[in-house]
């Protein structure tokens, strides 16, 4: 427990200041000045506290992988800043809400809380559909909403570059998008598996799905010109039986399949492709496989593709080279008996940028801010995360290293871990578009 | 060659678990005359009582826990199902078609809650039997033998019903019923117990499939939604409340989903329905029905 | 039989009284719970249509959800494909067509068949169109649908305006104005001759038959009669959701469809009215008062059925009609 010892809070008090610093140039818009004229009246801090809704799946396919995690660190964290004296003094009222239930209930959900209840702010969403359909509520109704998990590029980017940005004045994402993953992938299979001529994908028949496939396809073809799609396959989400689709994977002859097949959907898949001996003739490149290996556990086949959706893994990067994520690792598996998954450290830079963009902005204003100054705030944010810095973009999106890897079996541990000597990280410049510019757009302006 | 043939063995093994769902839900239907929206959370019942079973009774031998949870699961959704027809059905018989499809559906919706508060909304793993199983090679093909397995229970679970219908009394009698209710009425069969068996049956059946799923995929909230709805399109392909129907039926879905995918994996879902309805377009009553 | 209204003459008094109450809601209430009634008025139209085949036609469709995501996806579409007609005056008509066209084709195959038949083709026929959106990703948004811009009203440019102002002004009002109209419509519907043929239809085929009434035809018309009202409520819901899903057509909704309409009571006129308002709220305030809320709304649902067939209006005036034989009693 020597994290503690360091001191969390002197280490955190540090983090603003790099925050601070590094995301001057946010501070400099037009809206900020006219705040600062502002700041002079008296600002008071409420006494009541602060109400954020947190809404990922508690019920459901989505829950056990990625709800439930991701619920549980931001109690954690919400904890955390509670026994350090909240944010400017306010304790944090967290309240947890199901994501189940489609768009539709979730457009409701959204209305409610920010309508009747008046929330804070909305920490939320894991699945993309829901994504699109509940942030732009954040400009309609005038709250402050964080996408934290969410993959889909579309949201927020606009149909031809370059865009105007920011899309929604109060809508962020508080990770990157899944461009990093598949960009990642496609990166690693060019410097480990140069000579892949045949490539297939299967992912699910969504948003999250097709965006997935179409970034990945793009990238590799820049990457490995010669490189040939020989199949897609479009199964529907929550699909039982891949029995017809691992055939045809098998008679299209692929040697790497990418899938962003995730939860049950991922384990179900891999499962069913062992027992048809799919694994024998094609290796498979899962965009955010981080969490199944863990859930899955000794039958997850080895020599796998994994990315990380960002640098988000309990090993990477080294405790003792970053405390923080020795403490997250440590008082996560102390609490809940597991290893944290990406979608616990999407929580955690959910909480906390919310956190850092109030304490910017308080800072400034000497007051509590409101919600379209604590937006000013945190765009152009830059954070220590447990898994190390994330910049929050003028686009309100945000920005973060990747981390690819292959799955091994190492002995200590219950389930494979990502191979520690073929690791790699692709640096944030490496695999996000500019802010402005469609990631489609960006890739195709790569000079081989 | 060997391509084609685990093509037509895929789409035997989806057959399977649609022949056990759509088999319950035609007898339900042929000697009741209730369409079962609950059907499906008969199925998901068996799943969870299943995937549970199976990790829990991590003492015994693999084969005889999973045989524990094969039986434990037709038992607990058989029971459910008597439950069912004594307690919310029953009273329903005399009552307009749009009450008892309502009334199924608010069953649906409260097991389907029910679940979630025994089980919780999280996954239930439960790949043990098919791990152990292993797999069997042919020609450059390789196959998991738990799929044979599973083609091999339907089809015996087929046979005893077929059995049961055409050999024994009360076979005969459901049969009576399901031609002409007040006709067997007049006879003097008694229609009460026999509706209760034969829903009893229906659900075991549903909860059997529901159980033989879980090595393959994880229990989860909503699992048996999408077997209800293409149990359905086979029953109604088939023709309402025929046996022969529910068999061909999927038979015909399983391997047209199989091939569907292989060959034009854009459409596989839409073209199921759309196949189904071009059928009731030609042939309204179904392959097997009687009008 | 014929129908029943809520009170003797309800159109002289509880109809201008209802209609005004709804008029003044955007200055009385929070928005809110505007956005509940709003969402429940379009609800209470497409029930209206629902109940034309159920009670007066005696047919049950299991699969109206599917006509609801025509009228839905007719507007969403348009907003994609073609923004320069994207306005209300030429949305809400093309909506109409499109369910014009989709309840004819899904009418035709369905109304050869009745009971339990019918309403399993209906249902078919709806997870047709509910797999094709799903399915066809790049022209309809697969299963994360659509969303729907504020459209042009009237001249009025949606520039700058915010949903939520949009919604509680003008279009607030011209929801009030198409579901009064709605009503009225199909009051005079199933009063007309074609209203009455469908219900000799209903309680005797044979008869009807025999005294010269086409009973397909008849089946088929109000089929879609009733899908273009259900399409209209689709259409004027997706602006009050601002998203369309295919989740509306999937048969889950339709069952919905029919929950509704028996909640308030489908013997009487209005009874589908009072449904989608009171289901609307039922549905929102069980889901955040637990997560059990399919439990909540399931064992309600069975319970109606078995204790309130005709549903909360049915029991209203059956407590009415009590009260009434009570005075009558005590007068005498």
């Amino acid at each position: 427990m020597s994290g503690e010892r360091l001191g969390r809070r002197e280490f955190l008090k540090n983090a603003g200041l790099a925050g601070i610093a590094v995301g001057a140039a946010g501070i400099t818009g037009a809206g900020f000045q006219v705040r600062s004229a502002k700041a002079a009246e008296k600002r008071s801090v409420p006494k009541t506290p602060i109400r954020l809704a947190a809404i990922s799946f508690l019920t459901g396919a989505a829950a056990a992988p990625f709800g439930i995690p991701a619920d549980n660190a931001y109690k954690l964290c919400a904890e955390k800043i509670n026994s350090e004296g909240g944010i400017l003094g306010r304790k944090i009222d967290l309240q947890s809400f199901d994501e189940a239930g489609g768009g539709d209930s979730q457009v409701k959900l959204a209305r409610k809380l920010i309508l009747e209840d008046k929330v804070d702010a909305v920490l939320g969403y894991i699945s993309s559909g829901n994504c699109k359909a509940v942030l732009p509520l954040s400009d309609e109704l005038g709250g402050l909403i964080i996408a934290y998990d969410c993959g889909t590029h579309e949201l927020l980017e606009e149909e031809k570059s370059p865009f105007k940005f920011p899309k929604y004045e109060l809508g962020f994402r508080s990770s990157a998008h899944l461009g990093i993953d598949n960009i990642g992938l496609a990166l690693f299979i060019e410097e480990h598996f140069k000579g892949v001529k045949k490539i297939a994908g299967i992912n699910p028949d969504y948003a999250w799905g097709r965006e997935s496939w179409l970034i990945f396809e793009k990238a590799i073809k820049q990457l490995i010109p010669g490189v040939e799609v020989v199949n897609t396959l479009w199964p529907k989400l929550f699909t039982t039986d891949y029995t017809a689709h691992i055939s045809a994977l098998i008679g299209s002859g692929a040697e790497i399949i990418h899938s962003a097949l995730w939860g049950g959907d991922a384990v179900t898949f891999s499962k069913q492709a062992i027992g048809m001996g799919l694994f024998n003739k094609a290796k498979m490149a899962y965009s955010r496989g981080e969490p199944y290996p863990q859930e899955v556990g000794m039958e997850f086949p080895e020599g796998q593709i994994i990315c990380c959706a960002g640098t988000h893994y309990f090993l990477y990067p080294e405790h003792d080279k970053w405390p923080l994520n020795k403490w997250f690792v440590e008082s996560y598996h102390k609490k809940y008996g597991k290893y944290p998954t990406y979608p616990c450290y999407h929580a955690y830079q959910a909480i906390y940028t919310y956190k850092a963009a109030v304490e910017k902005a308080g800072s400034l204003l000497g007051g509590w801010p409101t919600q379209e100054e604590i937006a000013k705030a945190a765009s152009g944010l830059s954070i220590e995360t447990p898994s190390g810095i994330l910049t929050i973009g003028a686009d309100h999106n945000g920005r973060e290293d990747v981390l690819v890897g292959i799955s091994k079996k190492v002995s200590g541990h219950a389930f494979p871990i990502l191979d520690p000597e073929m690791m790699a990280i692709y640096p944030a410049h490496q695999v996000n578009a500019p802010a402005g510019i469609r990631t489609e757009d960006w890739i195709a302006g790569w000079k081989a | 060659m060997g391509n084609w043939l685990v093509y037509i063995l895929n789409g035997l093994y989806f057959a399977s678990f649609l022949f056990l769902t759509s088999l319950g839900l035609s007898i339900i239907l042929g000697v009741m005359g209730i369409l079962n929206l609950a059907h499906g959370s008969l199925f998901a019942l068996g799943a969870f009582v299943s995937a549970w079973l199976i990790g829990t009774l991590t003492g015994l031998p693999p084969g005889i826990a999973f045989l524990v949870a094969l039986l434990a699961a037709m038992l607990v959704a058989g029971l459910m199902g008597i439950l069912i027809e004594t307690s919310i059905i029953r009273p329903m018989y005399t009552r307009a078609l749009e009450y008892q499809l309502l009334i199924t559906f608010g069953t649906l919706l409260v097991i389907e809650d029910l679940i979630k508060m025994i089980w919780g909304g999280t996954a239930y793993y439960a790949s043990k039997p098919f791990t152990i199983m292993g797999n069997m090679h042919f020609l450059t093909n390789q196959y998991p033998v738990y799929f044979l397995f599973v083609i091999a229970v339907s089809f015996l679970a087929g046979i005893a019903i077929w059995l049961i219908m055409g050999k024994t009394r009360v076979g005969i009698m459901l049969r009576a019923i399901s031609m002409d209710r007040d006709m067997a009425r007049a006879m003097g069969i008694r229609i009460g117990r026999l509706n209760t068996l034969a829903f009893g049956m229906g659900a075991a059946l549903a909860g059997l499939a529901g159980a033989l799923i879980v090595p393959t995929t994880p229990a989860l909230l909503g699992i048996g939604m999408e077997p209800l709805i293409i149990a359905f399109i086979v029953v109604v392909l088939g023709g309402l409340g025929s046996l022969k129907g529910a068999l061909i039926g999927s038979l015909i879905v399983g391997e047209i989903r199989s091939f569907g995918i292989v060959l034009f994996p854009e459409v596989e879902l839409p073209l199921l329905f759309t196949i189904a309805v071009l059928i009731l377009v030609v042939k309204p009553e179904g392959l097997f029905g009687s009008k | 039989m014929e129908a029943t209204n809520i009170i003797k003459r309800p159109k002289s008094y509880i109809y201008p009284a209802v209609f005004i109450l709804l008029i003044v809601l955007p200055k009385v209430l929070p928005t809110y719970q505007l956005l509940l009634i709003q969402s429940g008025i379009t609800f209470a139209i497409m029930c209206l249509g629902f109940n034309l085949l159920l009670r007066y036609t005696g047919l049950l469709s299991f699969g109206h959800g599917a006509l609801f995501a025509a009228g839905a996806y007719s507007v969403a579409m348009m907003g994609k494909y073609l923004p320069s007609l994207y306005r209300v005056e030429i949305l809400i008509p093309a909506a109409i067509c499109v369910s014009i066209l989709v309840s004819a084709l899904f009418g035709f195959i369905c109304v050869r068949h009745t009971r339990i038949f019918f309403s399993i083709l209906a249902l078919a026929l709806s997870m047709v169109l509910y797999a094709l959106l799903v399915k066809l990703y790049n022209f309809t948004g697969g299963s994360d649908g659509i969303r729907v811009p504020i459209p042009w009203m009237f001249g009025i440019a949606p520039t700058g305006v915010r949903r939520m102002a949009f919604l509680t002004g003008n279009y607030h009002y011209f929801l009030v104005c198409i579901f009064a109209l709605a009503t009225l419509v199909m009051s005079a519907i199933v009063n007309s001759p074609f209203g009455r043929a469908l219900q000799s239809i209903r309680d005797n085929e044979v008869r009807a038959e025999m005294i010269g009434i086409r009973v397909r035809r008849y089946r088929w018309y109000a089929f879609i009669v009733s899908g273009i009202f259900t399409g209209i409520g689709g259409a004027m819901w997706s602006f009050v959701n601002g998203h369309v899903t295919p989740e509306s057509a999937e048969w889950v909704f339709s069952g919905e469809i029919v929950y509704m309409t028996l909640l308030g009571g489908f013997t009487v006129f209005e009874g589908p009215i009072v449904g989608a308002v009171l289901f609307t709220y039922l549905k929102l305030y069980a889901v955040s008062l637990t997560q059990y809320w399919m439990l909540i709304i399931g064992a309600t649902l069975i319970v109606i059925v078995r204790l309130l067939p005709d549903g909360i209006t049915g029991a209203i005036l059956k407590l009415f009609a009590a009260m009434k034989r009570e005075r009558n009693k005590g007068a005498s």
